[in-house]
C-alpha cells in the first residue's frame, strides 16, 4: 500500500487547490455585479459569476490533470529504468 | 411519528434497506443468470460469467427504505419523492443501457434528465454553501446546474465500476461521511436517506466484493451516482460531495481528457490495463490509452484486482475525510 502515498498526496494537493479556487471565486467572481438590480441585470450578474467560477474550476481541473500526468509518466519511466 | 428519536428512525431506514438488498441480490442474481443476462469478469485468468443488472436489488432496497422513511417523516414526503424519483429514473436508464447499450453521448444527456423530480417538486434551495463564501444566492442559474450535477455524479460513479467491489465499496465510504455530516448539520430527514444509500451499498458490497458473485450493471451504478447527486442537492452539501468524489472525478475526467471525447469502455481499443499470465494487472504504457485511476495506481508496478479495489476504497476514504474537513471549514466560516 506504500504506492498509495503519492496518490494520497495528490488528493490532498488537489483539495487544497480547490479551497484556494473557492477563495478566488469568493474574492473575484462573486464581487462582479452588473447593472442596478433589474431582472436582466440579475441574470447577467449570475451568468457572469458562474462563467468566471467555471473558468477558475477549469484551471483547477487542468492543473490537477497536469500533476497526475506528470506523476504517471515519471513513475512509468522510473519503473522501466529499474 | 418518531421525530423525537432521530437515531432510531435512521437505524430503521438503514436496517430495512439493508435487509431488502441483502435478501434480494442472490434472488435477482439467479433470475439474471437464468435469463442469460450475464457479463464477463474480465480481470481474472478464468473469466467467469456473472449475473449482470443485480443493481435492481439496490433500487428495491432504496425504494422500500424510502417507503419506510415516508412513514417516519410524513412531512418530508416531497423530499422522499424527489430522491427516489431521481434514483429510479437513473436506474431505468441503467436498465436500458444494460439491455441495449446506449451511446457515450446519449447516456450523460439521459442521466441529466434524472433531475426532473427534484426540479418539479422544487426540493432544492438555490443557496449552495461554499467554503469561505457561505450560502450563495443562485436563484436563476442553480436549477440549470442541477442536470449537469446529476450527469456528473451518476456517470463518474458508473465509470468507477471497473473492478470487483469498487462501486459499492467507495460509495459506502462516502455514504458514511455524508450521513454523519447531515446529522451534525441537523438535517435528520436527509441523513435518513443517506443512511438508506449506505445500507444498500454495504449489502451489495457483500456480494460484489472480490471475488464478485454478481455485477450491479449500469442499473446499480447510475442509480447510486444519481442518489449521491440528489443527496448533495437536498442536503445542501454540494461542495462536500464534490470533495468526497475526488477519486471518481479523477477517474472519469482523466479518462475523458486523455481520450479527448466521451467514450464507452467497449469502444476503447487501447486498453488502460492488461492482465498478466500470473493473474496480476499491469498499466498499459501506450500513449493513446485512457489514463484511468486503475492505470495510475498500477503505474508503480503490477498488482492484483483485490489490491487495486482496496486502494480505490482507501483513496475514497481519504477524500471523504477531506470532505468532512471541508464541511468543518464551511461551518467555521458560518460562525
Amino acid at each position: 500500500m506504500k504506492r498509495l502515498v503519492p496518490l494520497a498526496g495528490i488528493e490532498v494537493l488537489v483539495w487544497a487547490m480547490l479551497l484556494l479556487c473557492m477563495l478566488l471565486i469568493s474574492r473575484v467572481a462573486f464581487e462582479i455585479t452588473i447593472g442596478t438590480g433589474t431582472l436582466l441585470d440579475r441574470i447577467a450578474t449570475q451568468t457572469v459569476r458562474v462563467l468566471m467560477s467555471g473558468i477558475i474550476i477549469l484551471v483547477w481541473l487542468v492543473a490537477w490533470k497536469k500533476i497526475t500526468d506528470r506523476y504517471f509518466w515519471r513513475t512509468i519511466a522510473r519503473r522501466k529504468a529499474t | 411519528m418518531l421525530d423525537f428519536l432521530p437515531t432510531v428512525s435512521i437505524a430503521l431506514v438503514f436496517a430495512v434497506s439493508f435487509l431488502v438488498t441483502f435478501a434480494s441480490t442472490p434472488i435477482i442474481g439467479k433470475i439474471m443468470r437464468k435469463r442469460g443476462i450475464t457479463g464477463k469478469d474480465v480481470h481474472k485468468l478464468e473469466s467467469k460469467k456473472l449475473p449482470e443488472m443485480c443493481g435492481l436489488a439496490i433500487l428495491l432496497g432504496l425504494t422500500v427504505g424510502v417507503a419506510i422513511y415516508t412513514l417516519i417523516f410524513p412531512n418530508a414526503i416531497r423530499e422522499a419523492a424527489a430522491f427516489i424519483g431521481t434514483v429510479l429514473i437513473a436506474g431505468a436508464i441503467g436498465i436500458v443501457d444494460d439491455l441495449r447499450p446506449l451511446s457515450a453521448r446519449i447516456k450523460p444527456l439521459l442521466t441529466a434528465a434524472a433531475c426532473v423530480p427534484i426540479l418539479l417538486l422544487g426540493t432544492y434551495d438555490p443557496l449552495p454553501v461554499i467554503p469561505f463564501v457561505g450560502p450563495v444566492r443562485f436563484t436563476i442559474i442553480y436549477p440549470l446546474l442541477i442536470p449537469i450535477a446529476l450527469a456528473v455524479t451518476s456517470n463518474s460513479v458508473n465509470m468507477m465500476d471497473v473492478m470487483n467491489g469498487t462501486m459499492a465499496g467507495t460509495v459506502s465510504v462516502i455514504a458514511v461521511i455524508i450521513t454523519a455530516i447531515l446529522l451534525i448539520a441537523g438535517r435528520t430527514e436527509t441523513a435518513a436517506l443517506a443512511a438508506g444509500l449506505l445500507a444498500v451499498s454495504l449489502a451489495f458490497y457483500y456480494f460484489n466484493r472480490y471475488p464478485a458473485k454478481v455485477f450491479d450493471g449500469d442499473t446499480g451504478s447510475l442509480a447510486v451516482g444519481a442518489a449521491l447527486g440528489a443527496l448533495a442537492i437536498l442536503g445542501r452539501i454540494e461542495t462536500v460531495v464534490v470533495v468526497a468524489l475526488i477519486p471518481h472525478i479523477m477517474n472519469a475526467f482523466y479518462g475523458l481528457a486523455s481520450v479527448g471525447r466521451l467514450y464507452e469502455r467497449r469502444e476503447i481499443r487501447q486498453r488502460p490495463i492488461r492482465l498478466l499470465k500470473n493473474g496480476e494487472l499491469q498499466a498499459s504504457e501506450e500513449r493513446g490509452a485512457p489514463i484511468t485511476l486503475a492505470r495510475v495506481i498500477l503505474a508503480a508496478g503490477p498488482w492484483g484486482e483485490k489490491e487495486i479495489s482496496r486502494a480505490m476504497i482507501i483513496l475514497t476514504l481519504i477524500s471523504s475525510i477531506l470532505a468532512a474537513l471541508t464541511f468543518g471549514i464551511t461551518m467555521v466560516g458560518k460562525i
